[in-house]
């Protein structure tokens, strides 16, 4: 057995030259591709976290503007509910004096009806009265005139009302005012009457009437003012 | 008559160097090797295909293996590492191509790459802790172990060369003589029981260099800061 120096140095050589060419060529490429690649790995993890932490942000940057939503819608409620209160406080106020206007004109207005219609009924009563007492006044003769129409009245009835006025006891002419003996001398003879009692009644205003006290003929103002009278509301009525 | 393997084989000269038949093939080799590390690397994607996907597995299993023995950044001695271990895996493999004989089957070569070990370890000791520190890690746990010390540099570095030759050569040895002594096919499952002493070969001397300078540069660690170390890992 020898040993071959020269193989000895030739292989420690080689195997130093070997050693570079896969430094170069096989270690440090593959050592950097991989180092390269944790690097991007890494600059990834880096990225997705920082994209976490920006979504985390976002997230909660989007609960903040939820609430302040939130808080702006509640204002904007609140608001809206205070000037729809406003609003209808306003309404009720202007509903309420409009009411209240509208109250007192319908007041002012029917008491003005009221004025009216009491004037108008004044006008009517008066007018009514000027209607009744010009009939009435119309149909009154004169003084002695009142025996010749009480005569002319006896004389309309039916024979047997007539006959029992005439046959009635208390037989008596009644006038106003007193009669002086010739006009009540005069009243009797216009009736066909032998005698007859006579009495004072005011409420006849004017007028004579004769009576008895099986019945009576009417023959005065007063009877003719209550006559037109009720003639007169059966007409306004009807 | 099979020619031993203890004697040389000389190809041609070059000048008054005889170029034996191991330096042949270990040009062949380092051509191999850097042609095929040239085709892998030249294209390197972040999105890596099959080879490179492959290539990168035994980098990162490399320097794993680095890191587990020696604390702190695996790429000061992954070229060496890595160099030691396809050279010497490629070498005794290199055994199944007919009429070659595997580089490592010869003392020069392994002695060669003893030395380069031996060196290395200084080197790296030195580096790492001073030279006056790696002298004196010479005298730990005593000094009455310098000379004991002193002599194992030599002798697991000899042991180193001498276990690596003793194992390729004899199994060459023996396929050589089972070839000659029962014909073509008999020695292939000595062949096949050679592929894993091959392997387990490189990775012994690999991992045995790995230690050496692992040992030589352990004062380091006391420099750095456990957790710088624990950030480079």
């Amino acid at each position: 057995m020898s040993f071959d120096w020269v193989t000895f140095g030739f292989q420690l050589v080689n195997v130093l030259v070997l050693l570079a060419i896969l430094q170069h060529f096989l270690f440090r490429p593959v050592a950097e591709i991989i180092a390269k690649r944790q690097a991007e790995t890494q600059e990834a993890l880096r990225r997705a976290e920082a994209a976490e932490q920006d979504a985390e942000a976002a997230e909660r940057a989007a609960e903040e503007a939820r609430h302040q939503t939130e808080a702006a819608r509640h204002d904007v409620l609140t608001a809206a509910q205070d000037e729809a209160e406003a609003q209808r406080k306003a309404i009720l106020d202007a509903a309420r004096a409009e009411a209240a206007s509208l109250v007192q004109k319908a007041t002012a207005q029917a008491q003005a009806t009221v004025t009216g219609a009491a004037a108008e009924t004044l006008t009517r009563a008066r007018d009514l009265a000027e209607v009744i007492a010009r009939r009435a006044l119309s149909a009154q003769p004169d003084g002695a005139g009142y025996a010749a129409r009480l005569a002319q009245a006896l004389a309309a009835l039916p024979d047997d009302q007539r006959a029992a006025i005439l046959s009635g006891a208390n037989l008596r002419l009644a006038a106003p005012a007193p009669l002086s003996a010739a006009d009540r001398a005069a009243a009797l003879a216009t009736l066909g009457l032998e005698s007859a009692g006579f009495e004072q009644d005011q409420s006849l205003i004017a007028g004579l009437e004769l009576r008895s006290d099986t019945g009576l003929v009417h023959n005065s103002l007063a009877h003719d003012l209550d006559r037109i009278a009720r003639a007169l509301t059966a007409e306004a009525a009807a | 008559m099979i020619q031993s393997p203890l004697s040389g084989d000389i190809l041609f000269s070059i000048g008054p160097l005889g170029i034996d038949k191991a330096v042949v093939t270990t040009w062949v080799l380092i051509g191999a090797l850097g042609f095929g590390s040239w085709t892998v690397t030249r294209r390197l994607t972040l999105r890596p295909g099959k080879v490179q996907a492959v290539v990168e597995l035994v980098v990162t299993t490399l320097d794993a293996q680095i890191r587990a023995t020696i604390a702190g950044e695996p790429a000061r001695f992954r070229p060496l590492i890595g160099t030691l271990l396809l050279y010497i895996l490629t070498a005794n493999w290199s055994s199944l191509i007919p009429g070659v004989e595997p580089p490592t089957a010869r003392l020069e070569t392994d002695a060669a790459l003893a030395l380069i070990v031996f060196v290395a370890t200084i080197g790296y000791g030195i580096r790492a802790q001073g030279l006056g520190g790696y002298l004196a890690s010479f005298a730990r746990p005593s000094w009455v172990m310098i000379p004991l010390n002193l002599v194992e540099q030599v002798t697991r570095n000899f042991s180193l060369m001498v276990r690596l030759f003793g194992n390729v050569m004899s199994g060459v040895f023996v396929i050589g003589i089972v070839l000659t002594l029962a014909g073509l096919l008999v020695p292939i499952p000595l062949m096949a029981l050679d592929l894993l002493t091959g392997a387990v070969q490189a990775y012994i001397f690999a991992i045995l260099a790995l230690v050496f300078i692992g040992s030589a540069v352990e004062g380091e660690g006391d420099k750095n800061p456990p957790r710088k170390q624990e950030k480079d890992a």
